[in-house]
């Protein structure tokens, strides 16, 4: 049915494209009469339908998008099939490379467990397809892998899951829970945790007589750092991220750290806050006592610098665990992980940087059925352990984040294996213990990408020397206000 | 001479009935939208003239424009003088290696340009980019090339060159086929130049070649959104952003209304450069 | 290199009479700029083939350094596994075929009609061609999908070939060719009998077959590179073309997205956009003589 319809049409089409084409070239002989001339005149006729069909879409498609646009405000809630065998084929999003390949794998654990749900898994650029795939209505998707960064632009086309969820919502990390959460409504089944961790090179530190493990403040990481380039003048030792987008992304970790963000649960801005002052602050800090390396995350000077040693302290979400994995071949097994320092003594030792969840479109034909998918993935020890595992993809496990479903983020039953560039240390239990300090967060507005282009530029342009913290918070509010907040 | 008066419709009609299906009615949406507060769900809301208003009094809307203007600058001199004087040498019927080079210069165009993006930061990565290893062997300083306001713009045009000059080249190639090549057996028996020859010959009788292309990358300046998306993200400092990207950024915010006034701006903005282009070109004509 | 016969006898004689030592120096002048400007527009692309027989975690750690005892073609047999590559080859060429045909066949026509013909409206009409070059694409993306939509091309070949076909660069382009034939050409052509198709076909056709030639190529590449649109209306599994199969495989290292199998797919994309490379290649190869083959030359002024 999918090929045969279109396929015949298509043929059809072939056909008269061939036929106009062959007509044509008869035409080409010279002294024929002038009535030949004219004769391409099928091809007028036949162009002409199409756009006439076309013209009459006009009215058509603005009729089928108008009650879309009514259903959208009723916000539904989700409902779980309630039949035994529930049977039908679901069309799944993900992004390409490792994490679809990781979940490919678990599809066939998920049909032992439902045999009569027909996965259809696609590698998709979600970035260039949800939206407008979204808005238009056409093919919709019944699950798709989203950044939690962007859901709260598109819950509008979203399922609210709050029934579904409400069996597990108590054992779900609470800033997953909050990040999704928009006027009452849970609009994504949470994935995975990103707690902010203390990345630092343990060997080039101990030869300069650091000990990492003592830093329990970020006033601590400073002296560290002062210490470490007491002995090595050449080094920044504290990474500066020189990328707008993930600069901000960092900041917000900080936030999160102190149990804020850029916006407020009903979307104000709250940037002109102490907290953040403080964050800017320490940043500007190591800027001004030439503490930091400013490069972008993984370029090749950032990657250099971090192997000759110049660069020892990476404050960033546990996902850096793949550079000293993959990258760093030099420095591999010099490096460990720690909760990250807090802001005053005794504060949370870890906010979250980024993240991801999955998102049920409401047009989708068989959300329900998508629903056991991720219900299968994340809440049942099968899949979620296939998907943080020892796997084909990763024989190890997937050490780049951690569950969010707090029984699965066990620190002592871990789902992945020690990390051998980590010097074999137990990332499991570092990244859980301190997972489960984020404090709780709010839903991240739908602007926070185009933030960037205020804030995360305004805080390069500290990092430069060019705005102060207080500068960069008051700019960044009236821009963002005017800009984003105002345009919405 | 009399001419059938069909026959010219007739041979205009496919694209006629292509563009009206698939351009003109998606230009009336697109200006219909422009005047909601659309955000592709619900119905639109009428907002009259304040997409245009927001915009027009908006810092941000004048820089890309003037990102995008400076950028045409460091492009378009460069691309014509680069493709006329490469062009007449891949003309000359002795060049040795013509077919090789006539290759060469086309190759980049093919290459895809999310892997042009890859190729950008190692080669202009400020630390350990090969741009800077080869300044820094003869004793230049490093350069920031993709992290400084000032050095952005002139990568991402050399980007923009790089990609499409072996294009413009194809363009004045096909403008060179149209001089006689006696002209020019008759100037150098004369004792003219090759200079000479580039500028009383060459360039006066391919004039209408080098507007069209003018024009024609006047529309892709202005309109560029695809190299500064994969290789800058509009940064550093926005100062990237061009019109085209800046655009850009209200869709992808679903502030559909916002992008819709915005792109038919551009369009009014580059449809008065082009008139300009072409009136010069019409008034060196007439001379 | 062969060269057309006609080129060659013009050629030679200059070419001979030319050979001073004053013209040896400037012949070298000539290749050493050009080497230069060879060797700048393709060591990026040396780059990228270089880089894509290393260890995928290579080219990010040293992305100056080739060992060419660390060559494999690991990333390529990575890349054919994990990416759908052969189906967005097959689905481009469909797409190349129809889309690049219609142009081909209705832009140059169209062309013909504008530079050849008065007519009522044409000022009109041409005014839409140029409309058409300066709407960017990505404004039109949505209306364009709500169309597809309701024509259920969603995901088709139509969609994928009639949107953008008879290329609008391709009609300004041509047209200005077409507009330096002098117009004596074709009435002397209506004189013999022929029609009015019949004058563009063996009348026009024949003068700017170097142009046509080049047309091909930009068509075809543009065809080819074309992503912004394909990637919206063709979903993954079916219809992606090459551009589409590219893009998405590089999602998770553009646009500050780095994610764990950042090596990886640097890898894989180097070597796909390697792959790609191949075809156009052998066709540019083909097409490139026809560029220039002096049929115009002395045969028409006058």
């Amino acid at each position: 049915m999918r090929t045969k319809g279109p396929l015949s049409r298509y043929m059809r089409w072939l056909a008269t494209i061939s036929v106009l084409a062959i007509l044509a070239l008869g035409l080409v002989a010279c002294g024929s009469d002038e009535s030949t001339a004219t004769d391409p005149a099928p091809t007028t006729s036949d162009s002409a339908t199409t756009s006439d069909s076309a013209t009459t879409s006009d009215s058509a498609t603005t009729t089928s998008t108008a009650p879309t646009g009514n259903d959208a405000s009723n916000g539904d809630l989700l409902q779980a099939p309630t039949e035994d065998s529930p049977e039908g084929q679901i069309t799944i999003w993900d992004r390409s490379g490792d994490l679809y390949e990781v979940f490919d794998a678990t599809i066939v654990r998920f049909n032992e467990k439902y045999p009569n749900i027909i996965v259809n898994h696609l590698a998709v650029d979600i970035d260039a397809k949800l939206q407008n795939t979204l808005i238009t209505g056409t093919d919709v998707p019944d699950g798709v892998f989203l950044d939690d960064a962007k859901i709260g632009g598109f819950s509008d086309f979203l399922w609210d899951l709050s029934d579904v969820l409400a069996p597990y919502v108590d054992d779900i990390a609470s800033q997953k829970v909050d990040v999704n959460t928009i006027d009452g409504g849970v609009f994504g089944v949470p994935f995975d945790l990103d707690p902010g961790l203390l990345y630092y090179n343990e060997t080039a530190l101990a030869e300069a007589g650091v000990d990492a493990t003592l830093i329990e403040t970020y006033d601590d990481l400073l002296d560290a750092a002062r210490d470490y380039q007491a002995t090595n003048p050449e080094s920044g030792p504290i990474h500066l991220e020189q990328s707008p987008f993930l600069g901000q992304l960092q900041l917000e970790m900080f936030a999160s750290q102190l149990g804020t963000s850029m916006a407020d649960a009903a979307g104000e801005l709250r940037l002109d806050s102490p907290e953040y002052e403080q964050i800017l602050t320490f940043l500007d800090t190591v800027r001004e006592e030439d503490l930091g390396t400013r490069a972008e995350y993984l370029s090749p000077t950032d990657i250099a610098e971090l192997e000759n040693g110049n660069q020892v302290f990476y404050p960033w979400a546990i996902w850096f665990s793949f550079a000293p994995q993959q990258l760093l071949t030099e420095t591999t097994g010099d490096w460990r992980a720690m909760e990250l320092p807090a802001w005053e003594a005794g504060g949370a030792r870890s906010g979250a940087m980024g993240g991801s969840s999955f998102v049920l479109p409401r047009e989708g034909e068989n959300s329900e059925l998508a629903w056991l998918f991720y219900e299968f993935l994340m809440f049942d020890e099968a899949g979620y352990s296939a998907v943080w595992g020892p796997n084909d993809v990763y024989p190890t496990g997937l050490n780049t984040s951690i569950p969010s479903y707090l029984p699965a983020a066990d620190p002592t039953a871990p789902l992945f294996e020690p990390v051998e560039a980590l010097g074999g240390q137990d990332l499991w239990a570092v990244a859980t213990e301190a997972g489960a300090q984020i404090p709780g967060g709010t839903p991240l507005p739908s602007w926070w990408a185009g933030a960037v282009d205020y804030l995360g530029n305004n805080i390069q342009r500290m990092l430069d020397g060019d705005l102060n913290p207080s500068e960069v918070i008051s700019r960044s509010t009236d821009e963002i206000q005017e800009n984003l907040v105002d345009r919405q | 001479m009399a001419r059938p008066r069909a026959a010219p419709y007739v041979f205009v009609a496919p694209f006629v009935a292509i563009f009206l299906a698939f351009s003109v009615y998606p230009l009336v949406f697109t200006a219909r939208l422009s005047l909601t507060n659309w955000r592709g769900v619900g119905d639109p809301m009428w907002v009259g003239w304040d997409n245009y208003a927001y915009l027009l009094t908006n810092d941000r809307f004048w820089s890309s424009l003037w990102n995008s203007a400076v950028l045409w600058v460091l492009i378009v001199p460069v691309q014509l003088v680069v493709g006329v004087i490469v062009a007449v040498l891949l003309n000359s019927a002795k060049l040795q290696l013509r077919g090789m080079y006539r290759v060469a210069f086309i190759v980049p165009f093919v290459m895809p340009l999310v892997a042009v993006a890859q190729i950008w930061v190692v080669l202009f990565d400020e630390g350990y980019g090969a741009v800077n290893s080869l300044l820094g062997s003869v004793g230049l300083p490093n350069v920031g090339w993709l992290t400084t306001g000032t050095w952005a713009k002139p990568t991402l045009a050399l980007l923009f060159l790089w990609k499409t000059t072996g294009f413009i080249v194809i363009i004045m190639l096909s403008g060179l086929q149209s001089i006689d090549s006696v002209l020019y057996e008759s100037a150098s028996l004369d004792g003219a130049s090759w200079s000479r020859q580039l500028r009383s010959i060459t360039v006066p009788l391919i004039r209408r070649t080098i507007m069209f292309v003018v024009v024609l990358q006047t529309l892709a300046v202005f309109q560029m959104f695809a190299e500064p998306f994969v290789v800058t993200q509009g940064g550093p400092y926005s100062s990237t952003t061009t019109a085209g990207y800046f655009l850009y950024n209200h869709i992808n915010r679903a502030d559909l209304g916002t992008g819709a006034a915005n792109s038919l701006l551009l369009v009014v903005l580059v449809m008065a450069l082009s008139l300009m282009f072409v009136r010069m070109l019409r008034v060196e004509d007439g001379s | 290199m062969t060269r057309t016969p006609r080129t060659a006898q013009t050629a030679k004689p200059t070419g001979a009479r030319r050979l001073t030592s004053g013209h040896f120096g400037r012949t070298l002048a000539i290749q050493a700029f050009l080497m230069l400007l060879l060797v700048a527009f393709l060591a990026p692309v040396v780059w990228a083939i270089l880089s894509s027989l290393k260890p995928a975690n290579d080219i990010i750690r040293a992305p100056l350094v080739f060992d060419p005892s660390s060559f494999s073609l690991d990333n390529y047999t990575a890349m054919f596994e994990d990416v759908p590559i052969v189906r967005g080859f097959g689905n481009t060429g469909v797409v190349l075929v129809f889309k690049g045909a219609i142009t081909m066949f209705f832009a140059p026509l169209a062309a013909y009609g504008f530079a050849k013909y008065d007519f009522r409206g044409k000022n009109a009409i041409f005014g839409m061609v140029l409309i058409t070059l300066m709407l960017p694409t990505i404004v039109l993306i949505i209306p364009l999908l709500l169309e597809m939509k309701t024509l259920g091309w969603v995901n088709t070949y139509q969609g994928l070939i009639l949107v953008g076909a008879i290329d609008a660069f391709a009609i300004f382009w041509m047209r200005q060719v077409i507009s330096s034939v002098p117009d004596e050409l074709l009435d002397a052509a209506r004189v013999d009998g022929c029609s009015e198709f019949g004058i563009y076909w063996r009348v026009i056709v024949p003068i700017i077959r170097p142009a046509l030639a080049g047309l091909a190529v930009l068509t075809i590449m543009n065809i080819y590179n074309d992503f912004v649109w394909p990637v919206v209306i063709a979903s993954s599994d079916q219809r992606a073309t090459l551009q589409v199969v590219l893009s998405t495989l590089a999602q998770n290292i553009t646009g500050n997205r780095i994610g764990a199998d950042y090596a990886t797919v640097t890898g894989e994309l180097l070597a796909a956009s390697s792959v790609a490379l191949i075809p156009l290649l052998i066709l540019f190869v083909l097409l490139q003589r026809h560029f220039i083959n002096g049929i115009l030359a002395g045969s028409v002024k006058g």
